[in-house]
C-alpha cells in the first residue's frame, strides 16, 4: 500500500515536470552558456593595462559584444591587443583568443570574434532563445553576474522585478535591483531573452557623517552589475552591424553641434506642443549642415517629416537625434523641419563621412623627449575654437611626468605649433622634426611654441 | 577676558625705536574705515560692510586707502578719526590695477564739529633697502591703532593677479613692497612706515597660512595715482593687447644679446596687437626707439606702464622679433578696460548680471562681447524657475541682442509694467538655450 502511494507520488511528479518545461535552475544554467568573460590589453606609453569586462554572445561564429564603456575615449584602437575570453566558472589557467572586430557608435558595442573552433562550439547566442514579449511592470526577470577573475568569473543568479518601463530613447526597463552583469541578458520566467542590460546609471543617496554638518549628495554606482534593461527588440535588430573595420567606418556627420532641447515652458511659448525641438548652438565649418544653409540657433522640429518625439528626461530628445544620424550612412538624405526666428521650413542635408576623430589619429611616442604627438583632428579644432583655416599643429597626447617636455611645462592637450621655430604644418612634419632631436645626442635643448587655451606659451625643453 | 586685553594693549606700547615726532604725528593720521556697499549677488540688491584702514595725507582730507576696501559699489563710508570721532567719506576715486583708492572726508562736517586730525607725509619707497625697519599701522579685525614692526623683506616683489582685487585685475603696473611686518585683514589699507613717520607704502595684502609674507604699495606708485586720482576721478590706461612674458633663459634660442627684448607670451583676440599680426612667440625689441628689457619679472610692469602711459588713440612703433628677422609694427592703443563689467539686479525677475567685457569674451573664448552673465538668481523669482544659473550668459531678451545692459534695463522695465512671458537666449560653454520668465 505504501509503495503503491509512493509510486503514485512519483508519477505526479514527473508529470508536473513534463508539463511545466525546465526548473528555473535548469534553464539558469543553460543561460550561462551565452555568456563569457572578456579580457584585454591596453598599451599605453609606460605601462599595459589589463581589462575586464563581460561579454555576450551574438551568434553561431562566436561574435561576442561588450559595452564601450570598457574601452576609454582617449585610448586608440591599434593600443588595444590580446583579447581572450575566460568561460565562467572554469579555471582561468584556460583562456581563448579572440579578435577585435571594432567599435558600432550606433549600438555603443564593441564586438569581438573567438578565434578557436573548440570554444566557439561551446558558445550559445543569445538568438538562440525566444524573444519575450515586452515585460510589464511587476515582472519577475532574472539574469547572470559573473564574480571577478580570481573567483574564476564564477557565474551568479541574479533577479528583480520590473519597477519601470521607460524610453530612453530606447525602450527600456528598469528593475528594482540588479538583474545582470553589466551587459549581459535577462530572461524572463519562461527563459525568453528580455533584452541586456546597460550601465551609466547611478542612484542618489545621501551621505550623512558626524564630521561634516548636513548630508552630502552622493551618486552610487554599481560597475559590474545593472538594473536597466535595454529591450529585446531593440537590439536584436542590430545584432548584424558587425564593424567591418576597427576604426568603426563609416560613421555619419551632420555637423550641429551643441544641441539643447527646449524646456516645455519655451515649447509652449513658441507654440510647439506635444513634441520637442533641438536648439542648433553651432554650425560647423565644411559640415553637411553649413553646406545646406543650417544656421546657429535653427531649432529642429521634426526629421523627414516625423516631429522629434517628446522624451523625458529633455535631454534624452538629444540622444535619440543623434542615433537617428548614427543609423544612417554617408550619402543618405535627410530632410530637417526648422524654427528660425518664427518662420518655419524644410531644409534637405546629404550625409558625410565624418573627419577623422583622435581615436584614429596617428602617434607616436618619444621617450627620451617624454611626450606623445597624436596628429591634429577636427574635433580638437572645435574643442579649441579654432576656424578651419587654423586647423594645425599636433597636439600633446601624452606628457610623461619627470621627463623633459613636463618639465619645461608642456602639458597634456597642449596644441604644438611651432617646434624649434619651425611652424608644424603636418603630423608627418612634426614627427620627422622630433625624430631628429630624439636622435640627436648632442643637443642640448629644443623649443616648442604651444597653444593652450587661448594663451600662447614659448617652452624651452632641456635635453641635458 | 581683562588679562587678555591687558596683554595685547602692552603689545601695542610703541618701541623705543619708533619714537620721533614723525612716527607720533603718523599715527595721528591713520583712520578706520567702515563702509557699507552695495552688491548685486543672489538676484537681488544687497548690503554689505567692510573694514579697512587709511591715512589721512592733506588738510583737505583726502585719504589714501586700499581699493580693494573701498570701490565705486560703496554706499556709505565711515572714517574714524585717531581721536575716535567719527565722519563721513566719499570716494574720489579708485583704481584697481595698483589697489588705491582715495576719499575725502566731509570737511564741512569737520569744520562743524571742530574737529582735528594729523596728516602723514609720504616717504620715498625708492631709498627702502631690504632689512630696513619698518612698521605697519592699521585697523587689524578692526583693532584701532594697531602698530606692528617687521623689515622690508623684498623692495621688487612681482605679483600679478588676474581677479584679485574684488575679482578685478591687479599687479600688472606695479611691483609691491614686502615686508615681515604682521598683516592681518583689516590692516588693507593702512600705511607701512619708517621710524621717521613717512609712509613708504600701503598694506594691502599677505598670503594667508604663510609666516608673515605681507605686501605693500610703493609710495612712488601711490604718488602718481593720487594726483591722476584727484585731477580725473579716474586712471586712463592705454592697451595694445599683448601678455607679456620674460625672456630668461631663452635669449641663447631667439639668438638674442643678453638684456634684449621681451617675449610676448600671447596677444589677446581682436586687440590692436593681434590686427597688426603681432603673436605669441614674438619678442618685442623696443617701443618708440626705446630699448625694451624684459628679461625677468620684475622687469615687465614698467613695461607695461610705458605701454599703458601713452594716450588713448596714440600709435606706437613697435620692433618685434620673429624667426631671425626683425619687423616695425605700428599698433594704434586702445582704452584699458578692467574684466568686470557693469553689474545689475533685475528684482523683478530675481536676476543679477554683469555686462560682459572684452577681457570676459576673450578668456572664455566668445565670438563677441555682446550680452551679460548671470552672477545670481533669486530663489523662487522667474529667473530661477525657468531653470537660467549662475555662469549662463544672456545674449538675447524677446528676440533682442542685448549689446548693452541697457536694453536689458528697458525690457525689465516694461516687465515690471505689464508681466507677460520673456523668451531668453542664454549660452553656457558655447551651448544655446531657450528659457521662459513666467510672471
Amino acid at each position: 500500500m505504501i509503495r503503491r502511494f509512493l509510486f503514485l507520488i512519483v508519477i505526479t511528479w514527473t508529470a508536473l515536470i513534463s508539463y511545466g518545461g525546465p526548473t528555473l535552475a535548469d534553464m539558469w544554467e543553460d543561460r550561462v552558456k551565452t555568456v563569457v568573460a572578456v579580457e584585454f590589453f591596453t598599451e599605453t606609453e609606460l605601462d599595459r593595462r589589463s581589462t575586464n569586462t563581460f561579454g555576450v554572445v551574438i551568434d553561431d561564429n562566436g561574435t561576442i559584444v561588450f559595452p564601450s564603456q570598457a574601452i576609454g575615449p582617449r585610448v586608440s584602437p591599434k593600443q588595444l591587443e590580446d583579447f581572450r575570453i575566460y568561460f565562467p566558472g572554469e579555471p582561468t589557467t584556460q583562456d581563448y583568443s579572440a579578435t577585435y572586430l571594432g567599435r558600432d557608435e550606433f549600438t555603443g558595442w564593441e564586438f569581438i570574434r573567438v578565434d578557436e573552433e573548440v570554444a566557439r562550439e561551446r558558445l550559445v547566442p543569445i538568438s538562440a532563445y525566444e524573444e519575450a514579449p515586452e515585460p510589464i511592470v511587476t515582472d519577475e526577470i532574472w539574469g547572470v553576474g559573473l564574480k571577478k577573475k580570481a573567483e574564476d568569473f564564477k557565474p551568479y543568479f541574479m533577479s528583480s522585478r520590473v519597477s519601470v518601463l521607460q524610453n530612453l530613447p530606447q525602450r527600456t526597463a528598469i528593475a528594482m535591483s540588479e538583474v545582470s552583469g553589466l551587459g549581459l541578458p535577462a530572461y524572463d520566467q519562461d527563459g525568453r531573452f528580455v533584452g541586456l542590460s546597460i550601465g551609466g546609471f547611478g542612484r542618489s543617496f545621501m551621505q550623512y557623517s558626524s564630521r561634516i554638518r548636513g548630508g552630502v549628495p552622493v551618486v552610487m554606482v554599481n560597475p559590474d552589475e545593472s538594473a536597466v534593461v535595454m529591450l529585446a527588440h531593440e537590439i536584436l535588430p542590430h545584432l548584424d552591424r558587425i564593424p567591418t573595420n576597427i576604426e568603426g567606418r563609416p560613421s555619419v556627420w551632420l555637423g550641429t553641434n551643441g544641441l539643447q532641447p527646449l524646456d516645455p515652458e519655451v515649447a509652449s511659448y513658441l507654440e510647439l506642443e506635444n513634441q520637442a525641438g533641438l536648439v542648433v548652438s553651432e554650425i560647423l565649418e565644411g559640415s553637411p549642415a553649413e553646406k545646406m544653409g543650417l544656421l546657429a540657433r535653427d531649432v529642429i522640429l521634426s526629421l523627414n517629416g516625423e516631429p522629434l518625439p517628446v522624451l523625458k528626461p529633455d535631454q534624452v530628445v538629444i540622444t535619440y537625434f543623434q542615433r537617428e544620424m548614427s543609423r544612417r550612412n554617408p550619402g543618405d538624405k535627410v530632410v530637417l523641419g526648422i524654427l528660425r526666428g518664427s518662420q518655419r521650413q524644410q531644409i534637405e542635408v546629404v550625409l558625410e563621412d565624418a573627419p577623422l576623430t583622435p581615436r584614429e589619429a596617428e602617434r607616436r611616442y618619444f621617450d627620451s623627449l617624454g611626450m606623445t604627438i597624436r596628429g591634429f583632428t577636427y574635433r580638437d579644432g572645435v574643442q579649441r575654437r579654432l576656424e578651419l583655416k587654423d586647423h594645425h599643429g599636433v597636439i600633446a597626447h601624452f606628457v610623461k611626468a619627470n621627463a623633459p617636455a613636463s618639465t619645461a611645462g608642456l602639458l597634456t592637450d597642449d596644441l604644438i605649433d611651432e617646434i624649434d621655430g619651425v611652424k608644424v604644418t603636418s603630423y608627418e612634419d612634426a614627427e620627422s622634426i622630433l625624430e631628429t632631436i630624439a636622435q640627436d645626442k648632442e643637443r642640448g635643448e629644443f623649443v616648442l611654441l604651444v597653444k593652450r587655451a587661448g594663451d600662447t606659451a614659448v617652452l624651452r625643453v632641456k635635453l641635458k | 577676558m581683562l588679562n587678555v586685553l591687558l596683554w595685547v594693549g602692552l603689545l601695542l606700547t610703541p618701541t623705543a625705536s619708533a619714537t620721533s615726532s614723525g612716527f607720533e604725528r603718523l599715527l595721528d593720521a591713520v583712520v578706520k574705515i567702515d563702509v557699507r556697499e552695495v552688491t548685486f549677488e543672489g538676484g537681488t540688491k544687497r548690503f554689505g560692510s567692510g573694514i579697512g584702514s587709511g591715512v589721512i595725507l592733506s588738510k583737505d582730507g583726502l585719504i589714501l586707502t586700499n581699493a580693494h576696501v573701498v570701490s565705486p559699489e560703496a554706499v556709505e563710508i565711515n572714517v574714524t578719526l585717531a581721536n575716535l570721532e567719527r565722519v563721513s567719506a566719499t570716494l574720489v576715486g579708485w583704481d584697481h590695477w595698483t589697489d588705491l583708492a582715495l576719499i575725502r572726508l566731509d570737511m564741512a562736517e569737520i569744520k562743524k564739529r571742530k574737529l582735528l586730525f594729523a596728516t602723514a607725509k609720504l616717504g620715498n619707497s625708492d631709498k627702502l633697502h631690504p632689512g630696513q625697519t619698518v612698521f605697519a599701522v592699521g585697523t587689524p579685525y578692526g583693532l584701532t591703532r594697531t602698530v606692528t614692526r617687521g623689515i622690508v623683506s623684498n623692495t621688487q616683489r612681482h605679483f600679478e593677479d588676474s581677479r584679485g582685487v574684488r575679482g578685478y585685475e591687479t599687479g600688472a603696473f606695479n611691483t609691491w613692497l614686502q615686508t615681515d611686518a604682521a598683516i592681518n585683514p583689516g590692516n588693507s589699507g593702512g600705511p607701512l612706515v619708517t621710524e621717521n613717520g613717512k609712509v613708504v607704502g600701503i598694506n594691502s595684502r599677505g598670503y594667508l597660512g604663510a609666516d608673515n609674507l605681507a605686501f605693500a604699495i610703493p609710495s612712488k606708485v601711490a604718488r602718481k595715482i593720487i594726483g591722476d586720482l584727484v585731477k580725473d576721478g579716474e586712471i586712463t590706461r592705454s592697451y595694445i593687447g599683448i601678455v607679456p612674458g620674460v625672456l630668461q633663459d631663452l635669449e641663447g634660442f631667439y639668438e638674442l644679446a643678453q638684456n634684449t627684448g621681451m617675449l610676448i607670451k600671447s596677444v589677446d583676440t581682436g586687440s590692436p596687437a593681434a590686427q597688426v599680426g603681432i603673436r605669441g612667440g614674438d619678442i618685442l625689441l623696443s617701443i618708440d626707439g626705446k630699448k625694451v628689457d624684459g628679461r625677468f619679472p620684475e622687469q615687465l610692469p614698467d613695461i607695461q606702464n610705458q605701454i599703458a602711459s601713452h594716450s588713448i588713440g596714440a600709435t606706437l612703433k613697435l620692433e618685434i622679433f620673429r624667426n631671425g628677422t626683425s619687423h616695425m609694427k605700428d599698433v594704434k592703443t586702445e582704452k584699458l578696460i578692467s574684466r568686470v563689467g557693469e553689474e545689475e539686479a533685475f528684482e523683478e525677475w530675481g536676476l543679477s548680471v554683469r555686462k560682459v567685457s572684452r577681457t570676459y569674451a576673450r578668456e572664455h573664448q566668445l565670438d563677441k562681447s555682446d550680452g551679460m552673465v548671470v552672477i545670481g538668481v533669486r530663489p523662487g523669482y522667474p529667473a530661477a524657475v525657468s531653470g537660467l544659473s549662475r555662469g549662463d550668459i544672456i545674449l538675447k531678451i524677446n528676440r533682442q541682442d542685448v549689446t548693452s545692459l541697457e536694453i536689458a534695463k528697458q525690457q525689465h522695465e516694461a516687465y515690471a509694467e505689464r508681466p507677460t512671458s520673456v523668451l531668453v537666449e542664454t549660452s553656457r560653454n558655447h551651448r544655446v538655450s531657450l528659457y521662459v520668465f513666467k510672471p
